[in-house]
């Protein structure tokens, strides 16, 4: 086993294209939970798996016409390694479970934090799944940790205010 | 409450797991042939779950606003943002600065809105999220 490498600085780009990414989920969460209100979690999770299937072939064969290699096989990747779907589609039945607990969304999305990042540092330091083992710098797990406490803040002030 | 507890710390670690397998099917592939497979599989297996429930076309639906319709369009490009992070910050990191991207733009929509919270906590939030941002970039 290799020693787990220490990751130098971001550059910038790669920041801000984090923050944009988590910024469309933002505006995901507001159309999937329009649907959610008009026909329940379960059909809006459907549905948006639905639409994005089509959506992703067609850039697929979009990017293909433009002589890209986007979606051409580069290597052989084993069959679970299509399975990250399945995983997805069960955080959506687990939340829509937990909301209608004591926990209600709140929690929900504090607790949920709380998984993602915890787990996210086991699979870093581990190379989990067969992507680079790493180990976060001091600063990088400062970082996170604030960037999680000011989430919750941000969670609890929304429940607060409503 | 136990149960409930574990269950969202559960649903937060699947939507890591799912960013992690679907980073070692981009290494094979692409970031955007991951993210196909991710709503192409966990449509089937919604699919199911919606025959199973006997409700593949609820009352509802019809009476949805137009925009409830694309939220599965941005996934895909949310899906692929992340395969294509994941190599080069780390699960920790993309996964830090995904919930910072998320949450900034969240207050930014509920000011827009008019639908704030507790401004103080709120504010209190954003700054040591913004902070959080600024030290991920120092090592």
């Amino acid at each position: 086993m290799t020693a787990p490498t220490s990751p130098s600085a971001p550059p910038l780009p790669q920041i801000a294209a984090a923050l944009g990414t988590g910024a469309l989920m933002t505006l995901m969460l507001l159309c999937n939970s329009a649907m959610a209100a008009a026909a329940g979690p379960l059909f809006a999770s459907l549905t948006a798996h639905g639409v994005g299937t089509v959506f992703a072939a067609i850039l697929l064969l979009w990017l293909r016409g433009r002589g890209s290699r986007a979606g051409l096989p580069r290597g052989r990747a084993p069959l679970w390694a299509y399975l990250g779907g399945l995983s997805g589609a069960l955080t959506v039945v687990a939340t829509s479970w937990t909301a209608n607990t004591p926990l209600a969304l709140t929690g929900t999305l504090a607790l949920g934090l709380a998984g993602q990042v915890v787990l996210a540092l086991v699979f870093d330091l581990t190379g989990a799944m067969g992507l680079v083992r790493r180990r976060p710098a001091g600063s990088e797990i400062l970082a996170i940790g604030l960037i999680c406490a000011g989430a919750a803040l941000v969670i609890l002030a929304r429940r607060t205010g409503a | 409450m136990t149960a409930a507890i574990l269950l969202a710390l559960a649903a937060g670690m699947l939507v890591t797991l799912s960013r992690q397998i679907n980073g070692r099917l981009a290494r094979d592939s692409s970031a955007m042939g991951s993210s196909f497979w991710n709503h192409l599989v966990g449509f089937a297996a919604l699919a199911l779950c919606a025959v199973m429930a006997g409700s593949v076309w609820p009352a509802g639906a019809a009476q949805a606003p137009p925009h409830a319709w694309i939220g599965g369009a941005i996934g895909v490009i949310f899906v692929a943002g992340g395969s294509w992070l994941i190599p080069r910050l780390g699960a920790a990191l993309t996964g830090g600065l995904l919930i910072a991207g998320q949450m900034l733009s969240g207050v930014a929509l509920d000011v827009i809105r008019g639908e704030g919270g507790a401004p103080l906590l709120q504010g209190a939030g954003v700054a040591l999220i913004l902070a959080g941002v600024v030290l991920a970039r120092r090592r």
